[in-house]
């Protein structure tokens, strides 16, 4: 099956780089989040989370939790860059599902059911932000929140995306941007505001209580919030 | 492609009114309500400028008003945050009312009565454009230098342009015959602009002959005028100024009339009121001009009987409120040629007299004013060979929408007939609703200023016919100095800032935190249990009623 011959391809290589520091802004040193299975359009791709089977540091739940921002490394013209992007919705896949007939065993007795339970596995929606230069120090530089050019391929690994590259991600010019926001919206659809909102609360945590860009954080935060309850007919 | 360099907005297309139209500029062209524009459209195969006035403005694009959560964040911070572009971002749409194109052959606006096509360009209209065509100066082209006019006054400049870019000159003529209402509330400049008028009016291409009812003592800085370099003439020409002091005001006792008198008179009983006119009709047809009450008297006890109460009475009556009176005289009375001649402004000091007594010697010098007018028109006698402008201060005192007035009556005529005879009436106040209506709505120039009261503000709508409902917007938020202009004087009404006067202003409020210091201390200075000197130093502005 195609997407086991991957997994295990990518399992091999991360077993070969197990100590990960979460902090480190190091982005050799990331959490392995999955890899890209198929996608939806050019900014929206979908990947399989990794498992036991897939890596040998499979991601914890908090690690691709919902709004986690997440990159991929690409090299274009001899540079090398990272993909920025974040997760912006999850689902579930379980073959098993709907097969609940009529049993032949009894409860107590163990199901014969040799294969599936592998097979279930959790797909993350990522969505693109926009595109860093990987520096030598493997931090990023020149971080822009233009629509990424280039197209991720199937197999391409995701990475959890350390806080301390989150912010520089989103500072230019010592000022917090967000400038992808509307193409975010657009592409996380219902849950918009709520990634948005996420990926707020991440940047107020890495910022120091009195930074300036904590107030302007506020109006956005305001601003998305009261848009989406205005969609859904709340006020 | 045509050269744009000076166009601000483009056409979009029709408005709600059948002459208005709405047009887009971006943000850096910054147009203000009031502001002329004009385009270009053929009118018979010639192209014509059409001037326009905007009437309205808003914003169609712009940063959404929730990035404005936080004072002490900027939107703009908030846009760069989220990657929205803020240069030149705002786009407003404006509306504007087409007021016509000058026709050269009418000399006012025509109105094409056709509006711009959608993409038209729209510019700022030109200085001396608008200062050509705006005022009703019968210019022959739509682009004159109405500095080289005689008989214009240079009231001030448009509010909406830089001082003194655009400087609106009114033809004197116009609203010096068809009169002329300066309406304001207190402190907004009333008597600032007539002053500015009357400087205008003194200068040595107009020389007019003008008369001042100043209930206030307020045009007392006006003789500065004398020896100024701005207002002599070529020909050694200079303005006289005359003030005329209350003791100099005198009425001739024969120049009232009986209804003047009964006015005068404490409650006369109807056989009082008989015998009085009987009398007077017959002292008036008398030759004599120059009697008195002693005479008057004798007349009633010729007629009724030495020992008649009625006469008694009246005797009491009239020793009381005539005899007594300064004002009346059996013969002085203010002698006309004194006060008018060409060149010549005669301030009427009545800021000592009560409010009668106002109000009668301004009956009886207009009605003596009035009737050499029509003498001379008619080709009689006359002592006012030449036309004359009155300016009244608190013009409601003597024109009062209650009626009680004995000035009421002759104003009434000069403002509705005296056009003819070349008496012109401009008329000052701060309580439009407390002018008479008939004589309010005579007055064919106004100049409104800031007006708060919805009374007042009434009064002006429905008493000014060229009022349009954008200049009554403006009343309320005009500030002390700014004007709307409107009616004959003006081919369409504007929003000027009033010029500085040459001559130093009188008539502002009194320094009071200064005065009661200073009295203070006087009081600390005397030796105390003497009583408290007089402290108004003898200036007081005489009897005022509260209105």
């Amino acid at each position: 099956m195609h997407r086991s011959t991957t997994r295990q391809q990518y399992g091999d290589e991360a077993m070969t780089d197990t100590s990960t520091n979460v902090d480190s802004p190091d982005l050799d040193s990331c959490v392995r989040i999955g890899s890209i299975v198929s996608s939806n359009s050019h900014l929206d791709y979908v990947a399989e989370v990794y498992k036991e089977r897939d890596c040998d540091r499979p991601p914890e739940l908090h690690e691709r939790e919902f709004g986690q921002p997440v990159f991929i490394k690409k090299t274009v013209d001899g540079t090398e860059h990272a993909v920025m992007g974040v997760i912006y919705d999850t689902q579930l896949v379980d073959p098993d599902q709907g097969r609940t007939g009529p049993r032949l065993a009894q409860d107590n007795q163990a199901q014969f059911t040799p294969g599936y339970i592998e097979e279930r596995t959790t797909l993350a929606g990522v969505a693109l932000l926009g595109t860093a230069e990987i520096a030598e120090d493997r931090g990023i530089q020149e971080p822009t929140h233009q629509m990424p050019r280039w197209t991720l391929e199937v197999e391409d690994t995701v990475f959890q995306c350390p806080d301390q590259v989150t912010v520089s991600f989103h500072t230019v010019d010592d000022q917090i941007q967000l400038a992808y926001m509307d193409r975010l919206l657009d592409i996380a659809g219902d849950l918009g505001s709520e990634v948005i909102v996420a990926l707020i609360d991440r940047l107020r945590g890495m910022l120091p209580e009195d930074d300036p860009n904590q107030r302007v954080l506020d109006v956005v935060e305001q601003n998305v919030q009261w848009q989406a309850r205005e969609q859904r007919g709340m006020v | 492609m045509a050269d744009r360099s000076d166009v601000v907005g483009t056409v979009a297309g029709p408005g709600d009114d059948p002459n208005e139209f709405v047009f887009v500029t971006p943000s850096d062209k910054s147009i203000k309500t009031g502001e002329f524009i004009t385009y270009t459209v053929p009118v018979e195969g010639e192209p014509r400028s059409v001037f326009a006035r905007v009437t309205k403005r808003e914003l169609i694009r712009g940063l959404p008003e929730g990035f404005l959560a936080d004072p002490e964040v900027g939107p703009e911070t908030v846009a760069a945050t989220l990657g929205v572009p803020t240069d030149d971002t705002e786009l407003y749409r404006l509306t504007a009312t087409v007021i016509g194109y000058y026709d050269t052959n009418m000399t006012t606006f025509a109105n094409p009565r056709q509006l711009p096509d959608p993409g038209t360009p729209l510019s700022i209209a030109p200085h001396q454009q608008l200062e050509t065509v705006l005022p009703n100066l019968g210019c022959e082209t739509d682009s004159t230098d109405v500095t080289t006019l005689d008989g214009v006054a240079h009231i001030g400049w448009l509010l909406n342009r830089p001082a003194e870019a655009t400087n609106l000159h009114i033809p004197i003529e116009k609203f010096a015959s068809t009169h002329l209402a300066i309406l304001a509330s207190t402190g907004s400049g009333k008597s600032y602009t007539a002053s500015v008028l009357i400087e205008e009016m003194m200068r040595p291409s107009s020389r007019a002959s003008l008369l001042v009812f100043d209930p206030h003592g307020e045009y007392d800085t006006l003789a500065e005028m004398q020896g100024e370099e701005a207002f002599q003439g070529a020909d050694g020409y200079e303005p006289n100024i005359e003030y005329y002091d209350p003791e100099r005001l005198r009425v001739r006792i024969s120049e009232l009339e009986i209804g003047d008198v009964m006015a005068i008179l404490d409650n006369p009983s109807n056989r009082m009121q008989e015998r009085l006119s009987t009398a007077w009709r017959a002292m008036q047809r008398q030759e004599s001009r120059t009697w008195g009450i002693d005479e008057l008297i004798a007349e009633m006890e010729r007629i009724y009987g030495d020992d008649d109460a009625s006469v008694g009475a009246l005797e009491w009556r009239l020793r009381r409120s005539i005899e007594r009176n300064d004002l009346f005289h059996p013969e002085d009375n203010v002698p006309l040629g004194e006060i008018v001649d060409p060149g010549q402004c005669t301030v009427l000091q009545m800021d000592t007299l009560d409010r009668w007594d106002q109000q009668l010697i301004t009956t009886v010098l207009l009605r003596r004013m009035y009737r050499e007018r029509l003498d001379d028109v008619r080709d009689r006698d006359s002592d006012i060979e030449h036309p004359i402008f009155a300016l009244f201060e608190e013009g409601h005192r003597f024109a009062p929408a209650s009626g009680d007035a004995p000035s009421l009556g002759i104003m009434r005529t000069i403002t509705s007939e005296g056009r003819k005879f070349g008496f012109g009436l401009g008329i000052i106040s701060q309580r439009p609703s407390k002018i008479d209506e008939d004589v309010l709505s005579q007055c064919g120039t106004q100049i409104s200023m800031q007006i708060q009261n919805p009374t007042d503000q009434d009064a002006i709508k429905n008493s000014v016919e060229a009022a349009g409902e954008d200049v009554l917007r403006e009343l309320p938020g005009l500030t002390p100095g700014q004007a709307v202009v409107s009616g004959d004087a003006m081919n369409t009404p504007a929003l000027i800032q009033v010029r500085r006067r040459h001559t130093e202003h009188g008539a502002g409020s009194r320094p009071v935190i200064e005065e009661w210091r200073e009295a203070y201390e006087e009081r600390q200075r005397e030796p105390t249990g003497s009583e408290a000197a007089d402290f108004g130093e003898g200036d007081s502005t005489g009897v005022q009623s509260l209105d």
